[in-house]
């Protein structure tokens, strides 16, 4: 624990906690002291970390809003009210945008973009009523740089950003302090996806990307769950529709 | 190493780094005698920055870590500002926070670890209609720091910028304390120096991978 206020004892759920950074930021909130609902839309890997942290397994699909309002109240029912939530749940594909399917395009928005406004609308009313909230959204650094082959997931992600800035000017007079992380590249299993796509190993495809990194390295999950920590904290109340970036200095 | 530590966000990043078990060693205009040990020291002084840098080493040990809070703010349209109000805002914020780098950093290279909080100002991001010397200034304060964390990251040294928004310090002039201003922000209320604090601590002793960013606790005066 490194004595990061506020965290000890609150309810905290996070999507996408099966692996890569929310199983991080799930890991991190737990030895502060949280209550943690590991969400993943595959119920194997959500029960995997809520196991390994002696949290609660909620498997749900984001994408869902019907899906969301009762993986919510199962979450309260097993844990109390969420006052932390991290939003860090994606789906990701790359292809040229004039040439994606319009199938790919309603799946990443429904799912990243709307899978994070279904949380909102479900975890904000309670936080509001409770006058405090810590909210965070993983946005990514592509979403604010754009990127070449990723114009449908950093479209979702920029809605992201979009959308913590207006909830957060929204309920930040309430106690509900909603901000964002844009991470650069981390090494998470998505990184596999473009090992296998550039034929190479994930060893040499950490390399490869860690070669335009200032800092030397990629990030780890654990780099950017400490953000998250961070912005979750009581004394992170301050900041409001901020987006911090954890990318080793690719973009300042 | 702390600047304008004798007071206002200065105080509250010394008494935030001696709570995380970091020893202070405050530099300011007036005696911080709440740190480990001070001196008294005006930051555009190169050479009185170095003999501090020195004497902090001599008796709390290698600088690790800096927080370059001092600085002044005050009020003057374009038309009011003469060279010499130029001179000394950039002299006391831009030159007080290269001062305090360019002293501590060839041990923080050397070492490969270690970082540096320095404190620009929303005003910066967003602009100041009543002071255009100061966000002028500030606005130095993050090109420079963006521009030295890109110079000592590929060594292990993270350099970053806190933005406070508009806080509760000495430092406030009365229409920042005007009921209309606050009701305008997103908070309805300034931020208290310990916010900001909090947000130095976490740049400087988290581990994460934070490089020339600029963090701005501000009520939600500027995203």
């Amino acid at each position: 624990m490194s004595g990061l206020r506020g965290i000890a004892g609150r309810t905290a759920l996070v999507t996408g906690a099966g692996q890569g950074i929310g199983r991080a930021i799930a890991e991190r909130l737990a030895s502060e002291g949280a209550r943690v609902a590991c969400n993943d839309v595959d119920p194997v890997t959500a029960a995997r970390t809520a196991a390994s942290i002696g949290g609660l397994a909620v498997p749900f699909d984001v994408g869902d809003p019907e899906a969301v309002r009762a993986g919510v109240a199962a979450v309260e029912d097993g844990l109390g009210p969420v006052e932390l939530l991290v939003a860090n749940h994606a789906v990701m594909t790359m292809a040229p945008f004039e040439q994606t399917d319009p199938d790919d395009w309603r799946r990443t928005i429904d799912v990243n973009l709307l899978g994070t406004a279904w949380l909102l609308e479900a975890c904000v009313p309670g936080m509001v009523a409770r006058r405090y909230g810590r909210i965070v959204a993983v946005a990514s650094e592509w979403g604010l740089t754009g990127w070449p082959n990723a114009a449908v997931y950093t479209a979702s992600k920029g809605g992201i950003v979009s959308l913590v800035r207006s909830a957060a000017r929204a309920v930040g007079p309430d106690g509900v302090a909603v901000n964002g992380i844009a991470p650069g590249v981390t090494d998470t299993p998505q990184l596999d996806v473009d090992a296998r796509d550039a034929g190479l190993s994930h060893e040499a495809m950490v390399e490869r990307y860690a070669a335009d990194v200032p800092l030397g390295r990629i990030s780890l999950p654990a780099d950017v769950a400490a953000v998250a920590a961070f912005l979750l904290s009581e004394p992170a109340g301050a900041l409001v529709g901020q987006i911090l970036s954890p990318n080793g200095g690719t973009t300042t | 190493m702390v600047t304008g530590a004798a007071s206002g966000i200065g105080a509250a990043c010394a008494l935030e780094l001696q709570a995380a078990g970091v020893p202070v060693f405050g530099l300011d205009l007036q005696p911080a005698s709440a740190c480990d040990g001070h001196a008294v020291v005006d930051v555009s002084d190169a050479a009185a920055v170095d003999a501090a840098v020195a004497q902090a080493g001599r008796t709390l040990g290698p600088v690790r870590y800096a927080v370059t809070a001092a600085g002044f703010y005050e009020q003057r349209p374009l038309a009011g500002v003469g060279a010499a109000a130029w001179r000394r805002m950039l002299d006391v914020q831009l030159g007080g926070t290269v001062n305090v780098c360019r002293a501590v950093v060839p041990a923080l290279r050397a070492d490969g670890r270690g970082a540096i909080c320095t404190i620009g100002s929303e005003l910066a991001l967003i602009g100041d209609g009543d002071a255009p010397h100061y966000a002028a200034a500030k606005g130095a304060i993050h090109a420079f720091t963006k521009s030295l964390a890109l110079e000592l990251a590929p060594h292990g040294v993270r350099v970053n910028v806190c933005a406070p928004g508009p806080t509760d310090t000495p430092l406030m002039t009365p229409e920042l304390r005007d009921p209309a201003y606050i009701e305008s922000l997103v908070l309805r209320r300034l931020v208290e120096p310990a916010e900001i604090a909090a947000t130095v601590r976490f740049l400087l002793l988290e581990p994460h991978t934070m490089v020339g960013q600029v963090v701005s606790p501000n009520a939600g005066a500027a995203m």
